[in-house]
């Protein structure tokens, strides 16, 4: 069975295999993409990421941008002008499980889908954003924002939706957790020691999980030698590689959205790069 | 003195650590720079070098794995889990145990 974003006679290119079977259809097909972005913090993951969320939207798909980080960022690269989207306490409810432990989950009657037709916010090109939940101080207790986040990613909307993840920077449970619904994760890394070694670290740690593809994008480049000491620093094969650009610096300091200030300056044609190039990664077998 | 230095992703915390340790050290203190980051990148800010400070990373790791007791008290800690920077300064990576088994502090 096939489902299509929109009738077939208009747009013949985006028919979404409700499972990754091959199809008798005419029509290239676009399998929905599901990708991460990791890194260590600083590297880039927030603007690469919410840049590439709305190229992809601008193609036509329906995207789910999806920021775990409890530090703001992707909804600046976005242009978002929420910067806490959270889920509202009304979307998450308690319960009693079986050894009387108080737990939460969604409200009785909705499911992932459908919280995030009625809670993630509405952003350029279309694009629905949901954010983890920041911290909002010492005493704040996000457990039940967080919990509900959880639950979203347990139950994703499926057929016709590419998921574009924004993950905390460093090592620790990216993988394992908040990015488990990724089919390609994307290393951002700059061409710095430090950098390359958290690269590795994330490899290592990609190896371990029940690992999807995992794959480098090499990130403020100078020289031409830079996109491949990346790969070899990292051991990661290169998906692309994206310039030093002051206009990144820019638009960050001005709390915008590169795609607002300088969408065809170089950051924004290497993403579109980005874009094709995960597409036909996510294609392979 | 006891510092701690946080901040945002990429917004400069290893680095300013490092150069406050080294300058501490400079000036003739006994330095201790605690390496907290779930992803410890110190050493290579302080100078110590890329394997180094991988090194220094595995043996970590080798405690999550169970390859590696834990340290008994914070000599030990500073001792196993430490090598030293220049200017004099001892690094420690003393990221938080992940999986910590019922009674451990």
């Amino acid at each position: 069975m096939l489902l299509t974003s929109r009738s077939l006679d208009s747009s013949p290119r985006y028919v979404f295999p409700v499972t990754s079977g091959q199809t008798g259809l005419p029509g290239r097909i676009v399998r929905a993409m599901r990708v991460a972005f990791v890194g260590k913090g600083g590297a880039g993951k927030s603007s690469l990421a919410g840049s590439f969320a709305r190229i992809l939207a601008s193609q036509g798909e329906r995207v789910l941008a999806l920021d775990s980080d409890p530090m703001p960022g992707m909804a600046f690269s976005l242009g978002v002008p929420q910067t806490d989207a959270g889920l509202p306490d009304e979307a998450v409810e308690d319960y009693e499980d079986d050894q009387g432990r108080r737990r939460w989950r969604l409200r009785t009657g909705m499911t992932g889908p459908t919280t995030v037709e009625q809670y993630a916010v509405r952003g350029p090109q279309g694009v629905r954003f949901l954010q983890l939940g920041k911290a909002h101080g010492p005493r704040w207790d996000n457990t039940r924002q967080h919990a509900g986040f959880q639950r979203v990613l347990d139950d994703l909307p499926g057929a016709g939706w590419s998921i574009v993840g924004d993950l905390p920077g460093g090592t620790r449970q990216p993988f394992l957790t908040w990015g488990r619904y990724a089919r390609t994760f994307v290393v951002v890394v700059e061409p710095t020691p430090a950098s390359m070694l958290t690269g590795r670290r994330l490899a290592r740690l990609a190896a371990g999980a029940d690992a999807p593809r995992v794959v480098v994008v090499a990130n403020k480049v100078r020289d031409p030698g830079d996109a491949e000491r990346v790969s070899q620093g990292t051991g990661l094969p290169l998906l692309g590689a994206v310039p030093f650009d002051p206009a990144l610096g820019d638009a960050d300091r001005a709390g915008r959205a590169l795609l607002d200030l300088h969408p065809d300056g170089p950051t924004a044609q290497a993403v579109r790069s980005l874009v094709a190039a995960t597409r036909s990664q996510e294609e392979s077998p | 003195m006891k510092i701690a230095v946080v901040g945002k992703g990429g917004s400069g915390k290893t680095t300013t650590s490092a150069v406050i340790a080294r300058t501490l050290g400079r000036d003739g203190h006994a330095v201790l720079a605690l390496d907290c980051d779930s992803n410890p990148n110190l050493g290579i800010s302080l100078g110590l070098g890329e394997q180094a400070t991988e090194h220094l990373v595995s043996v970590r790791d080798a405690v999550d794995a169970g390859e590696q007791e834990h340290a008994s008290d914070a000599d030990d800690l500073v001792e196993r889990f430490g090598a030293d920077a220049p200017d004099g300064v001892r690094l420690a990576v003393v990221t938080a145990i992940q999986n910590p088994q019922p009674g451990c502090p």
